[in-house]
């Protein structure tokens, strides 16, 4: 069969919308699947207990101390007494002081989002979910600083070294360092009530209800704080005030990355979209394109002057 | 009379090194040293900042804001090339210049926001390319576009200065011409995807920022919101530039031109507001516009500078002043970068308290890339065939070298006498 150039061009063109039809039932067949997260077979997990934590900060400075952090004292130059997450404090407790009604410390670090928006974000995989125990660790060669994922969790938990000339992003990573050679994390080693304990999720998550189950009225809400919101946590969360009083925002299962970037993802499978619009503006500027340099050269022809593209 | 516009000319008799051009030169080595001393010192001292805001005017204004102003060619160059607006093709060069300079400035603005530019090499590996992150997108896209399609499409103005100031080069020129016209469908057709791709992703950016962004900005729709933006912004950019530049230097505008530019603008202005008011009401978040707060002033703002300016733009009453065109069309491209300006900034609203000022340094080094880009535009189109004008003054202009320099072969149109200008058209 021979095929002019153009009709080539309008078959390529064509070729593009069946190819789209196709990429766009297998993104939503892709889209079904990732509905709802699953945690990786061996997620590590944190459950925290506001009814349980004295706010003694055992768990701060044994963060530091695992981590190598400076300790944070900035604020009296002499006790480690961070205000928030930051580049020095990977992990913090703040309390919560209301007017009227009881107060609670809360414990803040990287909740290892099982749909992580960070790693969603991140441009060149520096930050990645490990696909075995689940935890969130940052790569320092990968990154380049853009700062998106401070932009994108919802938790506002990445911080910048802002003062650095080869500033890190500084998160907690579960001590990956000290899971790979058997040892817990720092800060739920040191807790000395219980109030932060270590755990395999699916163990820690039914631990958590048989607590609402065993004292149900203690429990904001009577459920776990984790288990669902953002397509669920790896860090689950018992809390006897609202959380949202206590700085953990409500978010539903669906606002996680996974559905906010849907149609993107839909849009750059196998670049089929691209390359359709590609094919028909190569196309359409060919056949133009041609008659344009005819005008022109008629144009050169009847005034004497060079043409310009 | 009426005025056609049928090739670039540049601006002569006139100098290039103007005390204006002086000053703004200045501004932009001042800003190379500011970007100098934040290499050395880090983001946080130069800065405003912070881990709630993590992203200053740098990120949001240089390259969120300025490329979308940069993005008339993209628009233009579909109506032009692939729509058959034929009388859009006088101001292609015009808007491909602008986009350069913006685009160029921009990739800067984003390599000096950076915190570890180095690691960028890391575009080069695509094992290890998020292929999911709009920030992957935009980071890989934009610096393709502004430094393929985009450079070559800049290429011609440049080569035709070459061949007639180097006749020495002209074999080689010539030479390169079937090479280009082989080639530039081609080349361009990824001029018009390209943009579509980046400025559709920077505006996907903000959809992973969730429930922060204001719900009057925040919406599946945002990547198409993003680029229809960009483009009627890049249309009346174009339309202030143009009617700025032939008003300062007295050159004829050509009227037919400049309305088909600005129904264009106008058709691409109020569609986006239809699409953009439709979303807002199905998403059932038009309540939220009517709280006395700075979004709602905000999105009032924007709305009204667009709406309007969109009516105006198909009115006869400003369309046959040159001064009213300019200052519509200016209300147009500043009500649109409201809107790019609101969504990572201005609507987002972190958790954490705390608010964004941009320090002195870091206007100063955002003011010297825009300096950049003007100084690049007025050496531009006083060295090279850029600005849209009649035949006529195409041979004002051979006259004028003839006279002085009559080594330099220019060939003049057949018709015209040299003391034939054609008059102001408006």
């Amino acid at each position: 069969m021979h095929l002019s150039r153009r009709q080539a061009l309008g078959v390529i063109a064509k070729g593009g919308l069946p190819l789209l039809a196709a990429s766009a039932t297998a993104g939503v067949a892709h889209a079904e699947g990732e509905s709802a997260p699953v945690a990786p077979a061996d997620a590590v997990s944190m459950l925290y207990d506001t009814t349980l934590c004295t706010g003694c900060k055992a768990c701060v400075s044994a963060c530091a101390e695992a981590n190598g952090l400076t300790p944070d004292a900035r604020l009296d130059g002499l006790h480690q007494a961070p205000l928030a997450l930051n580049e020095f404090t990977k992990n913090i407790i703040k309390l919560y002081d209301p007017v009227t009604g009881p107060q609670s410390f809360v414990k803040q670090q990287c909740m290892h989002c099982l749909d992580p928006a960070c790693v969603a974000a991140c441009p060149f995989e520096s930050l990645s979910k490990r696909g075995d125990n689940g935890v969130v660790t940052w790569e320092s060669a990968k990154c380049i600083g853009c700062r998106y994922c401070e932009v994108a969790c919802p938790y506002e938990v990445p911080k910048f070294e802002w003062s650095a000339r080869n500033p890190a992003i500084v998160k907690c990573e579960f001590c990956q360092h000290r899971l790979s050679v058997g040892l817990q994390p720092g800060c739920t080693t040191a807790c000395p009530t219980g109030a932060v304990i270590f755990g395999p999720r699916s163990v820690l998550l039914a631990q958590a209800k048989d607590r609402i189950g065993a004292a149900p009225d203690k429990y904001f809400e009577k459920r776990v704080y984790g288990e669902h919101e953002a397509g669920g946590t790896q860090v689950l969360y018992l809390s006897h005030v609202p959380f949202t009083a206590i700085g953990l925002p409500s978010l539903a299962a669906d606002e996680r990355p996974g559905r906010y970037l849907y149609w993107q993802k839909l849009a750059y499978k196998f670049f089929a979209v691209p390359i359709a619009l590609y094919a028909f503006a190569a196309a359409k500027m060919h056949q133009n394109f041609i008659e344009h340099d005819r005008e022109l050269r008629e144009e050169h022809r009847e005034t004497g002057a060079d043409p310009q593209l | 009379v009426i005025v056609k516009w049928q090739r670039g000319v540049p601006v002569y008799g006139v100098d290039v090194m103007t005390p204006t051009l002086v000053g703004t030169l200045a501004v932009g080595m001042l800003g190379f040293v500011l970007v100098a001393y934040r290499q050395v010192v880090g983001l946080g001292p130069v800065t405003g900042m912070s881990n709630a805001y993590p992203w200053g005017i740098w990120k949001t204004f240089n390259t969120m804001v300025l490329t979308a102003l940069g993005s008339g060619s993209f628009a233009i160059g579909i109506t032009a090339w692939i729509f058959k607006k034929r009388e859009l093709h006088s101001v292609m060069r015009t808007s491909l210049l602008i986009s350069f300079l913006l685009y160029t400035t921009g990739l800067l603005a984003i390599v000096v926001d950076a915190g570890r530019p180095w690691n960028l090499w890391n575009m080069a590996l695509p094992w290890r390319w998020n292929t999911h992150s709009p920030m992957w997108e935009v980071a890989l896209c934009m610096p393709l576009y502004a430094f393929f399609p985009l450079l070559l499409e800049n290429t011609p103005p440049i080569l035709e200065r070459i061949y007639y100031l180097h006749p020495v080069l002209q074999p080689s020129i010539r030479r390169l011409v079937p090479i280009i016209r082989a080639t530039y469908p081609w080349v361009v057709a990824l001029a018009y995807v390209l943009p579509i791709m980046h400025q559709s992703s920077l505006g996907a950016l903000m959809l992973l920022a969730g429930a922060r962004v204001h719900p009057l900005w925040q919406t599946p729709l945002l990547p198409l919101l993003y680029v229809w933006a960009a483009a009627f912004i890049g249309t009346s950019v174009v339309l202030v530039t143009l009617l700025l530049s032939l008003l300062a230097w007295k050159r004829p505008i050509d009227t037919h031109a400049m309305r088909a530019l600005a129904s264009l603008t106008s058709d691409l202005a109020l569609s986006w507001l239809v699409v953009r008011l439709v979303d807002i009401l199905v998403r059932g978040q038009f309540g939220t516009a009517f709280t006395f707060n700075s979004y709602a002033l905000t999105f009032w703002t924007e709305m009204v500078s667009i709406g309007a300016a969109g009516v105006l733009l198909r009115r006869q009453v400003i369309l046959e002043r040159p001064d009213r065109l300019f200052v519509t069309a200016l209300v147009m491209a500043s009500g649109g970068m409201i809107y790019r300006y609101a969504l990572p900034l201005l609507a987002f609203a972190p958790h954490a308290m705390a608010w964004y000022t941009p320090t002195v340094q870091e206007i100063l080094v955002s003011v010297a890339f825009i300096a950049w880009c003007h100084a690049g535009f007025l050496v531009a189109v006083k060295r090279l065939p850029i600005l849209p004008a009649p035949m006529s003054d195409w041979d004002d202009l051979v006259d004028y070298i003839r006279y002085l320099a009559p080594w330099i072969q220019m060939t003049r149109s057949r018709h015209a006498t040299s003391e034939h200008r054609s008059g102001y058209a408006y």
